[in-house]
């Protein structure tokens, strides 16, 4: 037996090929699944809840109570910043009302009728919904073009402390740019967050149409009347990035 | 223990490792945090630019956005702004700045209109021409701005008039010294001059807030004439009297 023995794989060889296999194929898939999910806006932003230095709850002020957003973002159909009120839109009321509530402190320092050291010092409100400096958002073009506060927002008049319930991701806006039409509702119904569209006869008065003659599609008749450019220009990086 | 047992809790335990980092996904997506957002690439999410009512270390009080100086006002204001609310509050505008830059309609009729006449009583007149949109367009603000205390007539029991009611029948002291808001429709505002009413939205009275940083002028006037229909909507008249169309529905 001098001739040279042919090398013979090791039985563990055979568990060696079925591992390989299975792990090069399971590890790449997990991988873009972990990136896929984790590393998208839904999962980083969304849910931001941050605790504001007035616990103000839009749920009792603008779903119980029912004001209107503009009562105190005002600017927002002039604007393309939606403004948080002055402390002064606040003491409209909280002069009268719960005048003397500790929660409302800080309300009462930022007007002069609390610490006399801070009268004067804008409430430190945090921002929750914030894009990227390099995004030229415009309120006044969306909310004058039928696109509803919700629409971005969520249910505010549900929320007792605000939270981001939308991605604002890049992706995201642009589902909405290629195809505005599911969104739109007539421009008076734009602050009314418990807006369906189901009541034909105020929707027919909101646009000062008849029921028969209303639109079968509202979205390209909305698309239309409020004069909302082609998807094409809706989709150009100019219109955000300018 | 046999390999095919150890086997078995090796991969099981890989497994369940695996699924930590889904674990944290979920958690993430479906509950609240207070912690802020954060990005894994930088990108140029914040730019040293300011943006309106960003923080400025520039400024001692944080503020990037500046309050007015007294005595000037910001160019877009000029808009905003007509000679008859300069010239009835002096102290508010500065003299030489009332002109008006914007080439509105409504601005150069307003242009040269006192809200005082030469008696020292308030117009009596819109000074613009109250047309069936300005009434339309009363209506909206006068929902957004008037309805939380006044209500939808009017009549001054809005949703913080009942909720107040409300809070004082339980004994809350936080019911305050609220007094129930007026009603609009009543002989009170209805013999007021136009012009009074403009001057209560402009500058307030007694407990009511001033709204003139809320509501621009056009729409203050739009109010006026929303609240004039408000008062001849009460105006009592003779069924028969009322067109036919409107017959129909009554009851």
């Amino acid at each position: 037996m001098s001739e040279k023995p042919f090398f013979v794989f090791p039985k563990w060889s055979n568990t060696a090929v079925l591992v390989t296999l299975a792990v090069g194929a399971i590890v790449p898939v997990y991988l873009v699944a972990i990136i896929w999910f984790g590393w998208s806006a839904r999962t980083l932003n969304v849910g931001y809840q941050p605790i504001q230095p007035v616990p103000f709850s839009h749920a009792f002020h603008a779903g119980k109570l029912g004001i209107n957003c503009e009562y105190c973002h005002s600017d927002v159909k002039r604007a393309a910043f939606a403004a948080i009120p002055p402390t002064q839109t606040c003491m409209n009321c909280h002069t009268q009302i719960a005048a003397n509530s500790a929660k409302l402190q800080w309300l009462r320092n930022s007007y002069g009728t609390g610490n006399p050291k801070m009268a004067g010092m804008p409430i430190p409100w945090k921002q929750v919904n914030e894009l990227p400096d390099y995004v030229y958002f415009n309120h006044a073009a969306h909310v004058n073009a039928g696109i509803s506060c919700l629409v971005c927002h969520g249910q505010v008049n549900h929320m007792t402390r605000v939270f981001q319930a939308k991605p604002l991701s890049m992706d995201w806006c642009l589902s909405c740019h290629e195809n505005p039409g599911p969104n739109l509702r007539p421009r008076s119904e734009v602050t009314n967050l418990n807006w369906t569209g189901k009541n034909k006869v105020k929707l027919a008065g909101d646009l000062g149409l008849t029921v028969a003659t209303l639109p079968k599609n509202l979205g390209r008749y909305l698309m239309k009347r409020y004069h909302i450019p082609s998807t094409k220009l809706l989709t150009d990086c100019e219109t955000c990035h300018h | 223990m046999k390999a095919r047992t150890r086997n078995f809790y090796i991969i099981g335990d890989l497994v369940l490792l695996a699924l930590i980092p889904f674990g944290i996904v979920a958690m993430r997506r479906y509950s609240y945090t207070t912690v802020p957002r954060f990005a894994i690439i930088q990108d140029m999410d914040r730019m040293p630019y300011l943006k309106p009512q960003r923080r400025s270390p520039v400024f001692a009080d944080d503020r990037g956005m500046r309050p007015h100086i007294a005595g000037t006002m910001a160019q877009q204001d000029f808009t905003f702004v007509n000679m008859a609310e300069a010239r009835a509050y002096p102290g508010n505008w500065p003299k030489d700045h009332v002109a008006i830059r914007s080439g509105s309609q409504y601005d150069r009729i307003m242009l040269g209109q006192k809200l005082v006449n030469g008696k020292g009583q308030f117009i009596t007149r819109i000074p613009i021409p109250v047309t069936r949109r300005l009434v339309l367009r009363g209506q909206k603000e006068f929902d957004i701005f008037c309805t939380p205390c006044h209500g939808f007539n009017g009549m001054g029991n809005g949703t913080v008039n009942q909720y107040v009611n409300k809070l004082r029948a339980a004994g809350s002291s936080d019911a305050g010294s609220w007094v129930q808001p007026s009603d609009l429709t009543g002989p009170g505002v209805k013999f007021m001059p136009d012009g009074g009413i403009y001057n209560v939205i402009t500058n307030g009275i007694a407990v009511m807030a001033a709204y003139k940083d809320q509501v621009p002028v056009v729409d203050r006037w739009a109010i006026v004439a929303y609240v004039r229909a408000l008062q001849l909507s009460q105006k009592k008249v003779a069924a028969g009297r009322l067109p036919k169309s409107v017959r129909s529905r009554l009851k």
